[in-house]
């Protein structure tokens, strides 16, 4: 009976599914990619070539399509990026996965099996292959990732110690995000728009916690104005509030301005209470209290210099007359959304009525730089000169075009382009097992046995400047809490002894053509949060060489990679960074790494190859044939992205030549030579190859999908409780 | 009740500009915009199937928006086409057309949406590029010390618009009254920062368009019967205006959210009352002369008040707030209990006035950047053409104020800049070459679309079976009627140019619109005498037309950009 509703859930299906998909996501992926017009059920267009967008807007059927569609989901809420790179990779391993058991089942041809039988066979089968790709992922591929890949790692950061972003690295970067995002004739502007919003939004110190403020508050820090081409685009300093002053005062000097979220003319009753009238005398003398107290209420507001009042309610006529006589504008119907950013930059509680009024300073007030109507194509804003108590400066971006559609895309290009840098601000957390005698790749190393000593770069031929290096020992005191946690979960790991390897920030080389633009960009660069890893490496190195230190093991030992600077010729201010840590026991150890934050890899399916080539190369050393077969399928679905990216290239700029010479370049330990410009976040790739992995194996491990022909019970209930 | 029904699957389509349906339903729409343009431009009738208004009209804005778009290409469209009419009231119709152009043409090449473009950018900023420099030859810039080009732009602009139904000299009366109306809204003594008035239009259907009028101040519209009350005042003084923004009807106002018991035989409405007359004995112990009130005044208070000889008008309703403000000086009250005084304005004089049917009260400011527009036309629809039309003018003139350029009309800067691109990309492709992987061939190709997409919209200028030609020299535009003979000499034919610029007197030379021809160079740098000897010109709004472009451009790029069509079916 169950088998009329049920459907054998096989990789075939899957991949049938995927491939749909594949078919209509890879025409947006990359710089050739173009737009996808989707239309809502309200009737109104979008543009867009957002993967997560698109696969929503399909509204999928098939169980298996849904499921696909909810990783990728979920990968996006972390990331931000990648939904069309997932569901390439998907595809690309779904098909090598079909190809490999199609090969196996001729060969198993001649035995007999029945029907069921063999579906049961090779679910088991799958359910293997899902367990070995899990394995694969979580004990092999982050080891290929630090070991091997981690050479070939760029850092977006000129200087790792303290984070400084250089603006030419940054617009290489995000040039290279937008190119997939917006359409091919807006990508430059909105990148650039991008950039200058970047840097005029950050200060000095500005570190994390920025990217945090502007990803939550994105959609009130944007305005969109259609009608103008999209080339009127600009950004606004200050921050521009979606509505119109419901008084309006021209105020210059100083303006104070306090947050009300309560009605400021008392009530007659509050809610839960009677207020009993005995006489039209009582009645006219308790109106006259109000307007009184009122009155008093804006006097008080008036003299302390506030100027501007900022409500989360509709304010009575009468507190808006009131305040207009007092020289005090008013804003009202504030959503919490603003109100909390607001709070959040200017560091300003609500103003609480003073119940006993009492001719106290009110404190909560914050200083306006200024505040004035904003017109933008006939209609108006409320435009506010915020001053800024946290490390984020407030700017608005102002984004035009001649339809809604396409303005949604560009906001929702810039919002993703910022979850991006977020995550690549920070570090990925690599843990892998490996084997003892693997060591000995990483031959080329130069190793120092020292610790806590100056280094001094040594000359990297071609007159690259010499910098000290700077002091590991340091401790940052600031960053004790963070140290502690760091300490916490590493204590986890059984560490035996650590290896720390790191590399001098080098001055950038100079190069001819870059070579004059390069000064005034770097007295643009904005140094960020100073980077508090090489001091929390320091600490926990400490930490655990006193806790093993009875093993008697080699100690610290600091060494560094004298990598050649000429390998990334062209990127101004980049400069390769590989940190490691490493617990070597024995035979069996287990590794934890990780990805530094800024690590970046030119774009162009460079990760794709880089990391192809290596997996190729563990194939081959492999003992396990399943380990080898696993391997040999995901570094052939990697190649998905790259083929895609080069479709339309021809001759010597198509896929099989690139690949060709690139593998020939791996080989010979030669520099690869990227045709386009432009950067893509490791983090990024790294973590979206986790999730297609964990999702793959999801999908391996059904074996039926069972229809049930009832109504979902849980949308019912939801849905009949908000008609309540 | 509760929606039971799971999600239907969308609609998905590949490459959707390939496709027969959305090709014809392209073209219809271009055949409807591309019928209305001009000013010999057909008229279209808009009616509800099952009844109702009827719209006849040729402008963009109606026109568009009346249309009930379904394909969410055309969507895109008539969109943007929308929200550029709404910034900018201009060149609707010759956004939509050159943007359906250029898909057509385009689209008839086959090349890749990559190199198309690209190509289309560049040429969109050569073109711009061109309009905004000083060797411009298409645009003249706008005196304002004299009214002569002023009143050109209005002129062109209503003449643009078949469906006002407005003869020659209802034209030039409507021009002046515009133009008056818009100069009556800029502030007298202004330092740096000029803030422009408003006018305010009153329609006044049914009667001669030679009645319509402008007057400074506002109007506000009465019954007879409200009017017979109102006591004339007349004092050498100004009068001292109140406006109240709150209601005076004697509701009682917000007691929150709690409830509020009464006791037996206490009436809140008689303590309401009262406050308001102690509010009526304040505003005449403060000599207030004026009442004005957005909402109800309560007949007890109104009477009272004219009583004491003060003139109570209440209902005035949102709209009239905002200038009313402006005009009087008033802050808008919204207590019963204290006034402050600085709150009350000014006015200069109350009178009452009767045009056609309509009767108003008329407050005549001191001195104000407001006034009114009576508008009058014979019908309806004529009526609601002629006042989008009037909005469209004084919109213009606030733009060229502020851009103080006007571009040639009548198709001239069209050929203009075709003949000025066609010349650039054939003489000088390397400039535009300079980074991109796009051959010289391509480029022709592309140049040529964009073109004949510029001349195709002026080629609907005409729709009378006429022929239209250029002149090799200034590359502007001639049209020769449809029964003319050929084969005669052309200066005999052709008397002007289609801006009224230049005429056949000159040794020019011409050639049809459609015959290809050698690039030439278009003659740059308009001469001053040229322009000064020339009382008629057609002329358009600068600031609206690159819009249009621009928007038009950046469409088109953005429709030959889709691969997908993905249609949600819920």
């Amino acid at each position: 009976m169950l088998s009329s509703m049920a459907a054998a859930g096989s990789v075939k299906a899957a991949l049938q599914v995927t491939e749909v998909l594949e078919a209509i996501v890879s025409c947006c992926v990359g710089p050739e990619g173009r737009q996808v017009l989707c239309t809502k059920p309200t009737g109104e267009v979008l543009l867009s070539r957002n993967g997560g967008r698109l696969l929503e807007a399909l509204h999928l059927e098939h169980p298996i399509a849904r499921m696909i569609v909810d990783c990728v989901s979920s990968h996006l809420k972390k990331t931000g990026d990648g939904a069309k790179t997932f569901i390439i990779y998907l595809c690309r391993l779904l098909r090598g996965l079909h190809a490999f058991t199609e090969r196996e089942k001729d060969s198993l041809m001649c035995e007999n099996i029945q029907m069921y039988g063999r579906h049961w066979k090779n679910c088991c089968q799958w359910k293997f292959i899902s367990q070995a790709l899990l394995t694969f992922q979580t004990q092999v591929l982050d080891g290929i990732m630090d070991q091997y890949l981690s050479r070939h790692f760029l850092s977006i950061f000129s200087s790792a110690k303290e984070r400084t972003l250089c603006r030419s690295s940054l617009e290489l970067l995000l040039e290279a995000y937008f190119c997939g995002r917006v359409g091919r004739n807006n990508h430059k502007f909105i990148s650039q728009l991008m950039c200058d919003y970047f840097f005029k939004c950050m200060t000095c110190k500005s570190g994390i916690d920025v990217f945090e403020l502007v990803d939550d508050c994105f959609v009130e820090l944007n305005v969109g104005v259609t009608g103008l081409p999209v080339s009127d685009s600009r950004i606004i300093a200050g921050l521009v509030l979606q509505k119109d002053f419901s008084m309006y005062c021209p105020a210059d000097g100083d303006i104070r301005m306090v947050i009300v979220t309560e009605t400021i003319q008392p009530l007659f009753s509050t809610s839960g209470s009677e207020f009993i009238l005995n006489s039209e005398a009582q009645f006219q003398t308790s109106q006259f209290w109000i307007i009184e107290k009122t009155k008093a209420i804006m006097k008080h507001l008036h003299s302390q210099n506030v100027k501007l009042l900022l409500s989360s309610v509709r304010q009575p006529d009468f507190v808006i007359y009131y305040a207009g006589v007092n020289g005090i504008s008013v804003v009202e119907c504030l959503s919490s959304e603003e109100i909390s950013l607001i709070q959040r930059i200017v560091g300003l509680s609500p103003f609480v009525l003073p119940h006993a009024f009492s001719q106290c300073e009110i404190s909560n007030t914050a200083l306006v730089k200024f505040c004035k109507p904003l017109i933008l194509r006939s209609r108006r804003y409320v435009h506010l000169g915020l001053i800024s108590t946290c490390t984020f400066i407030p700017h608005c971006i102002v984004l035009c075009g001649p339809v809604q559609g396409l303005i949604e895309q560009h906001e929702d290009a810039l919002h993703g382009a910022f979850k991006m840098l977020q995550q690549l601000f920070k570090d990925l957390d690599l843990n892998y097992v490996t084997q003892a005698n693997d060591q000995n790749d990483t031959a080329s190393l130069f190793i120092c046995k020292n610790s806590g000593e100056s280094y001094r770069v040594p000359d990297a031929g071609n007159g690259s400047i010499q910098k000290p290096y700077p002091d590991t020992v340091v401790e940052n005191k600031d960053e004790l809490e963070k140290t502690q946690t760091y300490l916490k979960a590493y204590s986890n790991l059984a560490i035996s002894d650590v290896e720390l390897e790191t590399c001098i920030p080098y001055s950038t080389p100079k190069l001819t053509p870059a070579d004059t633009f390069q000064t005034d960009e770097t007295l643009r660069c904005l140094s960020l949060e100073e980077n508090s890893l090489i001091g929390d490496y320091e600490a926990l190195l400490k930490s655990s060489s006193t806790a093993y230190s009875t093993r008697g093991n080699s100690g610290i030992e600091i060494c560094y990679e004298n990598l050649q600077v000429t390998n990334i010729t062209g990127k101004g201010g980049l400069l390769p960074m590989s940190y490691k840590l490493q617990n070597m026991g024995t035979s069996q150890s287990y590794l934890s790494s990780s990805v530094p934050a800024g690590c970046v890899l030119p774009v162009g399916g460079n990760f794709e190859i880089l990391l192809h080539y290596y997996l190729l190369n563990y194939a081959k050393k492999c003992h396990q044939s399943e380990e080898t077969m696993v391997s040999m399928i995901i570094a052939n679905a990697l190649l998905g992205i790259p083929k895609v990216l080069y479709k339309s290239k021809t001759g010597k700029d198509s896929f099989p030549h690139m690949y060709v010479r690139a593998l020939h370049a791996l080989q010979t330990n030669q520099p690869i030579v990227s045709s386009q410009a432009g950067l893509e976040s490791v983090t990024g790739k790294c973590q979206l190859l986790t999730s297609v992995l964990q999702c793959l194996t999801q999908i391996l491990t059904i074996d039926l999908v069972i229809t049930v022909k009832r109504h979902p019970q849980k949308i019912h209930s939801q849905d009949s409780e908000d008609e309540l | 009740m509760s929606r039971l029904d799971t999600k239907k699957p969308s609609l998905c389509k590949s490459e959707p500009l390939t496709s027969e349906r959305v090709r014809t339903t392209l073209s219809v729409l271009k055949r409807i915009v591309t019928s209305c343009y001009g000013p010999s431009g057909r008229l279209k009738q808009l009616r509800n199937g099952s009844g109702g208004y009827v719209c006849t009209t040729s402008q963009s804005s109606a026109l568009l928006s009346h249309l009930s778009v379904t394909h969410p290409i055309l969507k895109i469209l008539t969109t943007s086409v929308q929200n550029h009419v709404s910034s900018f009231s201009d060149c609707g119709l010759f956004t939509a057309i050159l943007c359906c152009n250029l898909i057509e043409n385009v689209q008839r090449l086959g090349l890749t949406p990559t190199t198309v473009i690209n190509l289309n950018k560049h040429l969109l900023s050569l073109c711009i590029s061109y309009l905004k420099s000083e060797t411009c030859g298409c645009r003249i810039p706008v005196d304002f010390s004299s009214t002569q080009i002023l009143l050109c732009l209005v002129r062109s602009i209503l003449t643009s618009k078949p469906a006002c139904t407005l003869t020659r000299a209802e034209t030039e009366h409507v021009s002046a009254l515009i133009l008056r109306a818009f100069l009556l809204t800029i502030p007298e003594n202004a330092e740096g920062h000029i803030i422009l008035g408003k006018s305010l239009i009153v329609p006044l259907k049914g009667q001669r368009v030679i009645d319509s009028t402008v007057l400074p101040g506002i109007l506000i519209e009465m019954s007879e019967v409200q009017l017979m009350r109102l006591i004339p005042i007349k004092k050498s003084t100004a009068l001292k205006v109140a406006l109240f923004c709150t209601t005076l009807s004697g509701d009682i106002s917000d007691t929150g959210e709690g409830t509020v018991v009464l006791s037996y035989g206490v009436s809140l409405e008689n303590a309401v009352l009262d406050q308001l007359l102690n509010l009526g004995r304040q505003l005449v112990s403060d000599h207030v002369d004026l009442v004005l009130c957005q909402k109800v005044i309560h007949p007890s208070l109104k009477q009272f008040l004219n009583m004491h000889r003060v003139i109570a008008i209440d209902r005035i309703g949102v709209t009239l707030m905002e200038p009313l403000t402006k005009m009087t000086g008033t802050q808008p009250i919204g207590s019963l209990g204290s006034i402050s005084p600085n709150s009350y304005g000014s006015v200069k004089e109350v009178c009452t006035a009767k045009f056609g049917s309509k009767h108003f009260v008329h407050l005549i400011p001191n001195e104000a950047t407001i006034c009114s527009l009576l508008l009058c036309n014979r019908n309806d629809t004529a009526w609601d053409e002629l006042k989008l039309t009037c909005q469209t003018a004084l919109h213009v003139l606030q733009l060229t104020l502020k851009e103080p350029w006007a571009l040639l009309g009548g198709g001239c800067t069209e050929t203009h800049l075709a003949a000025y691109i066609r010349h650039k990309t054939h003489n000088n492709p390397e400039s535009i070459l300079k980074d991109d992987e796009c051959t010289q061939t391509e480029l022709q190709l592309i140049a040529e679309a964009f073109c004949s997409a510029l001349e195709s919209v002026v080629g609907s200028l005409e729709h009378d079976g006429g022929e239209i030609l250029t002149d090799m020299k200034y590359g502007h535009l001639w049209s020769v009627q449809a029964d003319s003979p050929c084969l005669v000499n052309w200066p005999d034919l052709l008397s002007q140019c289609g801006c009224g610029l230049y005429n056949s007197q000159e040794e020019l030379s011409w050639s049809f619109l459609r015959s290809t021809r050698h690039p030439f160079v278009p003659q740059t740098c308009l001469s001053h005498e040229a322009v000064g000897s020339v009382s008629n010109l057609t002329l358009d709004c600068l600031t609206a037309k690159l819009s249009g472009l621009q928007v038009a451009v950046e469409t088109a790029n953005l429709i030959l950009d889709l691969s997908y069509v993905i249609e949600d079916k819920n």
